[in-house]
């Protein structure tokens, strides 16, 4: 028999079973008896839900019999599974609302529900108190067990495993007994709910997912696609079934794949159809939790980092002197290094740490030591791109531990570890247990798994750093490869409008923001982790000159996110439509008309400029997200780029910098000289205060002898 | 040559959302145009004014007006319907400040019984104020709304921290009003309204609480951000800020040091309650100049006044 057929045949069983139960209740207590489970305002809800008839008495549901079979068709498509599945679960709740209108408290004589051994039917103040946690996903999900586990052992572990995960769990049939044998706590309270002896209890489950989708989604009875689509989108709900799995079960659960929840069984016979994600065959039952969580695409909040010492932004700057040192890797002395991989998801086990080598207390005191941290994670939304953004915060998430201090990244890192946190207990596997947590509650977003290993072994460590430097030099030579036109859209960002309202930042690859901490790459991957957040995609097809850098899609985005105060921007002029700057650019930078010239200014210096005023007085005539002509904050990596200032002749107009600023910018900026205009050393031909300070006069008579190529451009103003 | 008035009307609109049943129930916004300019316009709905009710009596010393109005009321329900009769009042605050942790700690029981108390001693419009302690305002406010299944009120208010469940308990369960709370951010008000939507809170739900400032207390930012929140939902048509605003500013003026500081310590300053009052009045008029749909007071003079000065722009 294939799977149709067992669908089919078990719709069929269920059909047959209302019927007498119709037949016989009628007999007992005649067509007027009314019919009602109590408690909810919803009638009969899945034939509510699925026909739009409100049943209130026998002689309804009697006739209710009638669209329920015809909603078990039978041409041998997709369709008619689910169909029929749903319509064998409205012939459950028949049975059901029978046993009710016989009698009002069919499972135990306690008018506490919780108190009898099956619960059965859920009131409407029930589906609330279930369905508000659902909805904010405070309960991230609902799991239906159903018949007995293989041992009572693994029926405990599964519920257990469930619970402990804040996974509402509902029992249906054997297992129940099973839980019961073992003394596992059960009730509504405890958030595993034992609903009835057998699977027609399972319309008492469904009942609870359409009212949800009837008071939360406002879904109209009667209406099969949305509220199909909304259990689907809304309520993470699966279910795991037993072998052997009755006729009966099969058809309930495919009345729950077309609600879109998945059914996870280790029942092998007839399951001859199989559809990734909805229908899983998975023999290892200790397996289930992993398997049924990536099935529903559930992702869990970690919540509690389990670490011996505190964890927090206070302890951020904390210093750890050598005398109160327990040890350290120290990468300008040993080999150390920290890594993010992307791997696939299945090759990773979630919340694994691993420790290869020594740990800290098989170290002497005061030792330095070999560390390599390398962290995997995987998800259906990771990409590569992520890895260096993710491998940046490690140094914040790190430096957030009592009594541990962390410096720089990649092979260049100094962690040291207190002599107090390690008599708290802290060992090497605790960086694991923070970076799991840190990570995936993050970048929950992008990261479905994660797993964290930790190196001690010097060799090891040092093979490590040596596949790591390639990684790194791959990641750096993708970056520099990353230019405006090779990319399809650039970023908005609207981080500090909180206090410069106008303000938008257009981010692009050649162009990060003014305050030098979002590059292209960061503002791509705060838009994929937060898409509401505050950075925002802008196409860039309908070019207008991109020469001076003009977009309508930009101009468009700019008007939007300013709401209203700008009408456009051009990327790469600060003579018309320059960039806005809020507050928090790193430099400034402003013409300077004797030489033809502009001159940058650093926030950190303080000295006066060739133009005659400092960075606070430059920054006064720009900033607050208007726009001033031959004036701009921007970042210190702009300035290098060869879309700095483009449409006035680029960087040849640099004329003077402060000479901090101008060495750390110099490797890129000489280099990108020599390939645009062909000048060797170009740094050399820029003055800063060490050769002239205040005066434009003398900055010209340098620029003259040095010949300086601005002197020979057309005047900007 | 005369003067030609031109009429300033946008295509957008202020989004309406009605407060409260029956026949006393109260539409708020509606507006084309810019805050109070009824001469571009006609009003569709007018600006609104409630009056602010405590389960903590108020303290009256120093405050004899306010001590006559409430005198011989011995019950929350004597004194929300007492409130209720405040001339010009469209709608009651009912803020339970008792429920606060850290002050009487008043049981989500004891405030449904409060709130139930209310509801019975007047049929204006109710508007529901929390204890601004998260974990608490999100049971209150659940617990509140399936009391009140028929009165369709509006909770104050749903941040950042608890929307979620706010949202999902009383404006998608029973289909009651949701103010979204941001702190005098334009960005963070369009996010959060957002997210409601995107929980499934249908905007006609939502009313923004944009913050506020007592008038002197950094009210210019209050005032900028309504600006331009109006700006984006009128002349950009943004449907995320097109949500009628409703600013508490009986919440912020009452702990200022003008409205508190008694006639005996500072003698130079007069009376109290002039103070207060005017306080109130002030900074009531300046959120309704700036785009508030609905101003909740404390004093009876401060919502007479308020009132009268709506109905004369009218």
């Amino acid at each position: 028999m294939g799977l149709f057929d067992v669908v089919f045949h078990g719709s069929d069983e269920m059909y047959a079973l209302a019927e007498t139960a119709v037949k016989e209740t009628l007999e007992k207590i005649g067509e007027d008896a009314p019919v009602a489970f109590g408690s909810t305002a919803y009638y009969l809800a899945c034939i509510k839900a699925y026909t739009g008839l409100e049943v209130t008495n026998m002689a309804q549901l009697r006739d209710a019999l009638t669209p329920i079979r015809a909603m078990m068709t039978r041409n041998r498509r997709t369709a008619d599974i689910f169909h029929s599945g749903i319509a064998t679960v409205m012939a459950a709740e028949v049975i059901e609302a029978c046993k009710y209108a016989v009698n009002p408290l069919p499972y135990g004589e306690n008018e506490n529900p919780n108190d009898n051994k099956y619960h059965g039917h859920m009131t409407d103040a029930e589906v609330r108190e279930l369905g508000v946690p659902l909805v904010t996903r405070d309960i991230p999900g609902f799991v239906v067990l159903i018949d007995e586990a293989p041992t009572d052992e693994q029926a405990v572990a599964l519920i257990k495993g469930y619970q402990s995960r804040g996974i509402f769990v509902f029992l249906l049939g054997g297992i129940i007994d099973q839980a019961m044998r073992k003394g596992v706590k059960m009730g509504f309270p405890v958030r595993v709910v034992p609903v009835g002896p057998d699977i027609i209890g399972v319309s008492h489950i469904i009942s609870l997912v359409v009212r949800a989708a009837f008071i939360f989604g406002n879904i109209q009875p009667n209406d099969y696609v949305n509220m199909n689509r909304y259990t689907m989108d809304r309520i993470f709900a699966f279910v795991n079934a037993f072998s052997p799995v009755s006729d009966m079960t099969v058809a309930c659960g495919a009345g729950a794949i077309a609600e879109g929840f998945p059914v996870i069984t280790n029942e092998v016979k007839d399951m001859d159809w199989r559809v990734p994600k909805s229908l899983v065959i998975n023999t290892d039952v200790d397996t289930w939790i992993d398997c049924s969580l990536e099935a529903r695409g559930i992702k869990l909040k970690v919540t509690n980092i389990d670490v011996p010492v505190a964890v927090s932004s206070a302890f951020e700057g904390e210093i750890i002197r050598k005398g109160d040192m327990q040890l350290e890797a120290d990468g300008s002395r040993k080999d150390c290094l920290e890594l993010v991989r992307t791997k696939d998801v299945r090759e990773i086990e979630d919340h694994k740490i691993t420790l290869v080598g020594k740990d800290i207390d098989e170290f002497g005191v005061g030792e330095k030591i070999c560390m390599a941290t390398i962290v995997e994670v995987g998800g259906a939304k990771m990409q590569p791109d992520f890895e260096p953004v993710m491998e940046r915060k490690i140094h914040s998430f790190v430096n957030c531990l009592e009594g541990i201090m962390h410096t720089g990244q990649r092979d260049l890192i100094r962690i040291r570890v207190s002599k107090a946190a390690f008599e708290a207990g802290f060992r090497m596997k605790h960086f694991g247990e923070l970076l799991y947590a840190k990570i995936k509650n993050e970048y929950e977003a992008v990261v479905d798994k994660c797993q964290v290993t930790i190196y001690t072994e010097p060799e090891k460590v040092h093979e490590l750093r040596i596949e790591a430097n390639k990684i790194y030099d791959a990641r750096d030579d993708r970056v520099s490869k990353l230019s405006d036109e090779s990319v399809d859209v650039f970023y908005t960002c609207i981080l500090c409008q909180s206090f410069s309202p106008s303000h938008v930042c257009i981010v692009t690859p050649e162009r990060l923001g003014l305050c030098g901490a979002v590059s292209w790459m960061d503002a791509k991957a705060t838009n994929q982790l937060d898409p509401n957040g505050p950075c925002q995609i802008v196409p860039k097809e309908r070019v207008v000159d991109e020469e001076i850098g003009i977009w309508e899609d930009v101009n468009e985005a700019v008007q939007t996110y300013s709401h209203g105060a700008l009408e456009q921007v051009s990327l790469y002029s600060i003579m018309q439509d320059p960039m806005t700057s809020c507050g928090c650019f790193e430099c400034i930078c402003g013409i300077e008309p004797f030489s033809n010239g502009v001159v940058i200014v650093n926030r950190e210096h303080t000295g006066v400029t060739p133009v005659g005023m400092t960075f606070s007085e430059l920054a006064s005539m720009t900033g607050g997200g208007v726009q001033t002509p031959g004036f701009m904050g921007h970042g210190r990596h702009f300035i290098p780029s060869k879309k700095f200032m483009k449409a006035e002749g680029g960087l040849q107009r640099i004329v003077w910098m402060p000479k901090a600023l101008k060495e750390s910018v110099a490797e890129k900026l000489n280099a990108n000289a020599k390939e645009l205009y062909g000048i060797e050393n170009f740094t050399d031909m820029i003055a800063d205060e060490t050769i002239v300070e205040g005066d434009p006069e003398a900055l010209v008579a340098f620029l003259t002898e040095k010949g300086h190529p601005a002197l020979g451009l057309e005047p900007m103003m | 040559m005369g003067f030609t008035a031109k009429a300033q009307v946008y295509k957008a609109a202020i989004q309406e959302t009605v407060l409260g049943a029956g026949e006393k129930a109260l539409t708020l916004g509606g507006a084309r145009t810019q805050p109070l300019c009824a001469f571009d316009e006609a009003w569709k709905n007018a600006p609104a004014v409630g009056v602010e009710v405590s389960d903590i009596p108020f303290e009256t010393a120093g405050l004899p007006a306010l001590a006559a109005w409430y005198e011989g009321c011995g019950s929350f329900g004597d004194r929300v319907k007492k409130a209720a009769e405040m001339e010009g009042a469209k709608f009651i605050c009912l803020h339970f400040e008792g429920a606060d942790p850290g002050g009487e700690n008043k049981s989500v029981e004891e405030i449904v019984a409060l709130a139930k108390e209310a509801a019975a001693a007047t049929d204006l419009p109710l508007v529901i104020a929390g204890c601004k302690n998260v974990e608490k305002d999100q049971a209150l406010f659940s617990a509140v709304s399936d009391a009140l299944p028929d009165r369709n009120p509006l909770f104050l208010s749903a941040r950042e921290e608890d929307y979620k469940t706010i949202g999902a308990a009383c404006a998608m369960a029973n289909g009651h009003k949701v103010g979204a709370e941001s702190a005098v951010d334009i960005n963070l008000a369009k996010q959060l309204n957002v997210l409601m939507t995107q929980l499934g809170v249908p905007a006609a739900g939502i009313v923004m609480n944009l913050g506020s400032a007592a008038a002197g207390y950094g009210f210019e930012y209050v005032a900028s951000t309504m600006d331009r929140v109006k700006a984006a939902a009128l002349e950009q048509n943004d449907t995320m800020l097109q949500m009628p605003v409703i600013t508490p500013v009986a919440l912020e003026t009452w702990s200022v040091k003008e409205s508190i500081m008694s006639e005996a310590d500072m003698p130079e300053w007069g009376s109290q309650e002039e103070r207060a009052i005017e306080m109130e009045i002030v900074t009531a008029s300046a959120c309704l100049t700036s785009g508030s749909d609905a101003v909740i007071l404390r004093h009876p003079e401060s919502v007479k006044t308020i009132a009268a000065m709506i109905a004369a722009l009218a």
